[in-house]
């Protein structure tokens, strides 16, 4: 096994220290900052390192939480719902089909209103086994209530934790997040990380308060009786309003975070890089952020004016946002991270989603196009990224280009 | 536009499930023989059944496609032309599941539709219990014991036939009697000692109008239905308090103990029997409180137990676990209107409910069906059913 | 004595001191949209009585879900918190580390809360059958979860589960013209699969709502001994076994009588028969056929002569040969059980 860093064991009270840390344990260091109450654990790579984290946190006794380590992802989140539900700050996390093992648990818990956060080790559904990342995953669960996020550096990571458990816990919205980290490129590899100090954290985030959703016997309530038709429309109804308003919270909470800790996201929702004067952009999630931004440099250097978006929050997917933003351009290129078997065009999940918020807000109509890309845990290598750009280009200036594209495919 | 018939049958979840759907099945079967079309199911809101709560099924049926789409625009109709009520004991109201508060049984009858029920009693009796309506329509009786049975084994004692030879008389445009022969001679195990049945029965059936107003004038339990905007969040309702004493309505005594109830689901719809109770004999061993899986009984002031009659579904596991003869007795609930507390009427006067009590015991129904219990039994329950068939 | 293992105090529930002892107050109230007779019910009502207010109770899928809190109402006095089918053992779980994480925190008041998660033998020995052995296992937190077991998946309409008696009727197990016995499984033996597998669970017992002062004291015994506990219920379900449900406790009785539902309690690896099961084991008292038990259930109206012997053999077996009768299905050595024919 390869050696870990030691986990990080001292926070600081007051002031901001810094470590080289992977992904995973910064995460491991914002569950310890946040001061969680239950952990639930199950092994799968590669998001299980931060469960390693966790647990050697918990014995050096950095952090004072219920360790559970559950024999299931069914029951580990089902153990976390539950504790959620009885006010307690619940992590925990998972990847590829054992995220898949979880899925009940999964739909139940934003239906539930309860909040949850959990990290997602973004790696390939099974069949074949492969450890490697895909988004498909997290992805399966957009439809569900979750909130979705894509963080592309162990800094972003912690700093998104934090927020997580803000944005999650705010009474306004009351649903589970999971945070996603590129398996191996982000949960196994390690940067520098500031780490804020204890009493700061303290201002942001403040206790789980369950209000009168508190299952206790200092307020007996029934949660989740059978319903039938003349019931469920409006429960549904109700739970909309959490997306209705997420994007708001999301912007309030960001904007306190730079407020309290100093560290300026700007935009939540996605991050631009060399846009102002691009003729084309691209367009991703995750840690395909490194080579991109890389191979945007030097097709700069070469004349070539591209830019890049990269997406954080998938849910909510703030629509008209990215669509005023991407429409000025002559043609967009998704590098997608995972597939969509049937959808229209055979496009990936992300440039139709992109493509239906394109229709409906953008004010021109660019070509999208879609490139199936670093499935399977493949790199996206800067050739790739020259490759796309180059088609990307192409379709700007007229040249028509299918619309669902295979890089770096032998064959 | 063609002829479009909804015809529904209002049964016991679980003890009349086979039976109810033998007839809506029938009633389309039949139909056909006719060249009509049809189609029959059961209101999926009201699965899984369980037994006592009513349930309703339905058949649709139309001579024409494009009328039999008119047919089926609501999933519920909703409004029908003839109602089947399989137990007499309904008529005082149906509280089933998807349904909020208690609804009258004739509530879907149309203008000058028919309602038939399935009881050894009279239609002036049973009209004391049928709620009272703005709108006229027709009663008919079909003299019968309440076929009762359950999920595996079936009690085979005609009563599916009956309702079709009646439906032909009460209905002859749905369709008419040699269609019904026939649909039993082909479809129907011993189809020709069970035409004859039906024959009685579509020959005798009469109908009685119903004017306008007429019938059982006490308001049924209901409740408003929430905006989305008013509701608990998390899918959370607020859990039941705890009750409390008991005033005793002579003494004024105050002591032993009524449960708060679910004012959602109130339960006594479920109920063909009720358990009448002789406070005097009873020697307060705590069995039937203890042992109701409904929680039904008041804890008197006096340490008796009075079965609440909001809230009793009729199970007679009290009457089966009284150590005390006629303490407890399950009678027919067919003669009865009201829930009134049975305790209070014998502390008000001692006298009374107790000749009262007796005499109930003593003309009670004591035949009543009520499941299963050994096999054979229903054979040897059928003759009597038949008996009553043979008169029509 | 250990102290790798450290629970939180648990509520001092004594036992109620016969009938007369049980209090009114109800936690588990009327209003229920349960088949007539249901003894299901009836444990969800002995259990919230037994346990009092200071209790949190999970209910995973299924009858007891369905029908109790159905048309989005509740007869529940104490918290109650719907799960999924699976996951009573896990719901069970979760419920207890938040109460120990927020107490130990200052969050909420330190009490004792009792913690019950319920499933039904569909929940319990089939699909939560994981969940709940690992809850069993987590020595340091104080549940308890109880299966019912009404020998079916009663909710969706009476299907077969691992404890089905053999040859039960049930919609996925019609007799039929060339099958007459769809259903040829015997009965898992659900509480011994517990009692033995965990050995640091410090109560498993297997109770009958025939048998109501029993069944709430197993429930304050487990919910008073500290660390996960579990009890398995036998519920006469009128719909699913069709019979008049005024006989409920008359079936629950016979099953015991007849030997095929045993009653007893573990306690800290210690066993106890009660009733009549620790009558039959002493010889003072002769086991009813089994056939005055099934041929009151319209489920075995289709039972051959044949049938019957072959149920009757097993229960015998099980009497006979178990290294601990109706507990442990070890045998002295090596014994078929009897034949179907003669």
């Amino acid at each position: 096994m390869a050696t870990l860093t030691a986990p990080v064991k001292e926070t600081r009270k007051t002031e901001e220290q810094e470590a080289l840390i992977t992904g995973s344990e910064a995460i491991a260091v914002a569950c310890k900052l946040a001061n969680v109450d239950v952990v639930t654990a199950y092994p799968i790579r590669p998001y299980d390192t931060v469960m390693n984290y966790i647990s050697q946190l918990v014995a050096d006794g950095e952090l004072d939480c219920e360790f559970i380590v559950a024999e299931g992802e069914h029951s580990q989140f089902e153990i976390a719902k539950h504790a959620s539900a009885c006010g307690a700050r619940v992590f925990c996390g998972s990847s590829g089909v054992g995220w898949m093992y979880a899925m009940e648990a999964l739909t139940v818990t934003p239906a539930l209103r309860i909040p949850m956060v959990a990290l997602v080790g973004n790696r390939t559904l099974d069949d074949p086994g492969a450890f490697g990342v895909e988004h498909n995953d997290a992805l399966s669960v957009r439809d569900l209530g979750w909130m979705l996020v894509w963080v592309d550096n162990a800094q972003e990571a912690l700093d998104t934790a934090l927020i997580a458990y803000r944005v999650a816990e705010d009474r306004r919205m009351f649903v589970p997040l999971a945070i996603s980290c590129d398996g191996a490129f982000l949960t196994h590899s390690q940067s520098l990380v500031k780490i804020p100090p204890a009493d700061k954290v303290k201002k942001f985030l403040p206790r789980y308060d369950r209000g009168d959703l508190l299952l206790h016997p200092d307020n007996v309530i029934s949660v989740a009786p059978q319903a039938n038709e003349d019931w469920v429309m409006e429960i549904r109804r109700q739970n909309y309003e959490v997306t209705e308003r997420a994007c708001d919270v999301i912007r309030e909470v960001y904007a306190d975070f730079e407020r309290i800790f100093g560290r300026k996201y700007g935009n939540p929702f996605f991050e631009e890089y060399r846009t102002e004067d691009a003729e084309v952009v691209l367009l991703g999630m995750g840690t395909l952020s490194t080579p991109v931004k890389v191979t945007i440099d030097k097709l700069r250097s070469q004349g070539k004016r591209v830019g890049f978006v990269r997406l954080r929050w998938f849910r909510p997917f703030a629509g008209a946002q990215i669509a005023r933003a991407l429409d000025r351009f002559k043609a967009v290129g998704v590098i997608e991270r995972d597939l969509s078997l049937g959808s229209p065009d055979l496009s990936g999940v992300v440039a139709t989603e992109l493509r239906s918020a394109m229709y409906t807000h953008a004010r021109t109509r660019p070509p999208v196009l879609d490139f199936l890309c670093g499935l399977g845990g493949r790199e996206v290598t800067v050739e790739d990224v020259e490759r796309i750009t180059d088609l990307t280009f192409q379709a700007a200036s007229g040249k028509s280009q299918p619309l669902t594209q295979w890089i770096g495919l032998r064959g | 536009m063609g002829q479009l018939f909804a015809v529904e049958v209002i049964g016991r979840g679980i003890f009349q499930d086979t039976l109810a759907k033998n007839i809506v099945r029938g009633i389309v079967l039949a139909a056909h023989n006719e060249g009509k079309l049809g189609i029959s199911f059961g209101r999926y809101g009201d699965s899984p059944e369980r037994n006592g709560i009513p349930a309703k099924k339905f058949a649709i049926v139309a001579t024409d496609e494009q009328t039999m789409q008119l047919g089926m625009a609501h999933y519920q109709p909703r409004q029908v032309d003839l109602s089947i009520v399989l137990d007499d004991t309904l008529c005082k109201g149906i509280e089933a599941w998807a349904w909020d508060g208690v609804h009258a049984i004739n509530e879907a009858v149309k203008r000058n539709g028919t309602l038939i029920v399935v009881s050894t009693q009279g239609p002036d009796a049973i009209l004391k219990v049928i709620h009272r309506r703005n709108e006229p329509y027709k009663l008919g009786i079909l003299p019968g014991l309440a076929s009762f049975s359950g999920l595996w084994v079936y009690k085979d004692d005609h009563t599916d036939v009956r309702v079709l030879g009646a439906i032909a008389k009460a209905m002859p445009e749905l369709f008419g009697w040699e269609s019904v022969e026939k649909y039993i001679l082909a479809k129907v195990k011993n189809g020709e000692l069970k035409v004859q049945s039906a024959r009685k029965t579509y020959d005798r059936l009469t109908t009685s109008e119903v004017p306008a107003g007429k019938g059982n004038p006490e308001p049924l339990p209901h409740f408003e239905l929430l905006k989305w905007q008013d509701m608990r969040l998390g899918t959370s309702v607020k859990g039941q308090p705890q009750g409390g004493p008991i005033e005793d309505p002579v003494t004024h005594k105050v002591g032993g103990h009524r449960p708060a109830r679910n004012d959602k689901f109130l339960k006594y719809t479920s109920r063909s029997q009720r358990p009448v109770i002789n406070f005097e004999t009873c020697t307060k061993c705590t069995l039937c409180w203890l042992n109701c899986p409904d929680g039904s009984f008041d804890v008197t002031p006096d340490g008796t137990y009075d079965a609440n009659l909001e809230s009793c579904c009729g199970c007679g596991i009290c009457e089966a676990v009284c150590p005390v003869k006629d303490c407890i007795t399950m009678v027919s609930e067919a003669v009865f209107t009201a829930n009134d507390s049975q305790w209070a009427a014998f502390k008000k006067d001692k006298c009374t409910y107790l000749e009262w009590l007796n005499s109930t015991i003593e003309t009670a129904e004591k035949e009543r069906s009520h499941g299963f219990r050994y096999r054979g039994q229903y054979a040897e329950q059928v003759p009597k059913a038949l008996e009553i068939a043979k008169n029509g | 004595m250990s102290t790798y293992v450290t629970t939180d105090p648990t509520q001092d529930l004594e036992a109620f001191k016969g009938v007369k002892k049980v209090p009114y107050e109800e936690y588990f109230t009327s209003g229920h949209r349960t088949c007539e007779g249901c003894e299901s019910a009836q444990f969800m009502r002995l259990l919230a009585k037994a346990a009092g207010p200071r209790t949190i109770v999970t209910g995973a899928t299924g009858c007891m879900y369905v029908a109790n809190t159905s048309y989005y109402s509740t007869p529940w006095g104490i918290p109650w918190m719907h799960t999924q089918l699976g996951a009573a053992g896990s719901s069970a779980l979760g419920t207890a580390a938040a109460l120990r994480a927020l107490m130990r925190k200052g969050v909420f008041k330190n009490e004792p809360i009792n913690v019950i998660a319920f499933c039904g033998d569909g929940g319990g020995a089939d699909m939560g059958l994981a969940a709940i052995s690992a809850a069993l296992t987590q020595a340091d937190y104080n549940l308890l979860i109880v299966l019912y077991d009404n020998e079916s998946y009663a909710n969706t309409g009476i299907q077969v589960s691992s404890t089905s008696p053999f040859g039960a009727n049930t919609t996925f197990s019609t007799p039929g013209k060339v099958k007459r016995i769809m259903h040829n499984r015997w009965k898992k033996n659900v509480a011994g699969l517990m009692l033995a597998g965990h050995p640091t669970c410090n109560y498993v017992a297997t109770v009958s709502t025939s048998y109501a002062l029993q069944a709430m004291n197993s429930v304050r015994r487990a919910l008073a001994i500290g660390g996960p506990t579990f009890i398995h219920c036998l519920n006469p379900c009128p719909k699913g076994w069709d019979f008049d449900p005024a006989t409920a406790l008359d079936l629950g009785n016979l099953a015991v009588n007849t030997g095929i539902w045993p009653l007893y309690e573990v306690e800290k690896g210690e066993l106890k028969l009660y009733g009549k099961t620790r009558e039959i084991a002493e010889g003072r008292f002769k086991r009813l056929p089994v056939a005055d038990y099934l041929l009151k259930q319209g489920r075995f109206a289709h039972f051959t002569e044949e049938d019957l012997a072959y149920f009757q053999s097993q229960v015998d077996d099980m009497w006979n040969n178990w290294l601990v009768p109706g507990v442990i299905p070890l045998r002295k050595k090596a014994e078929a059980a009897a034949p179907l024919k003669k």
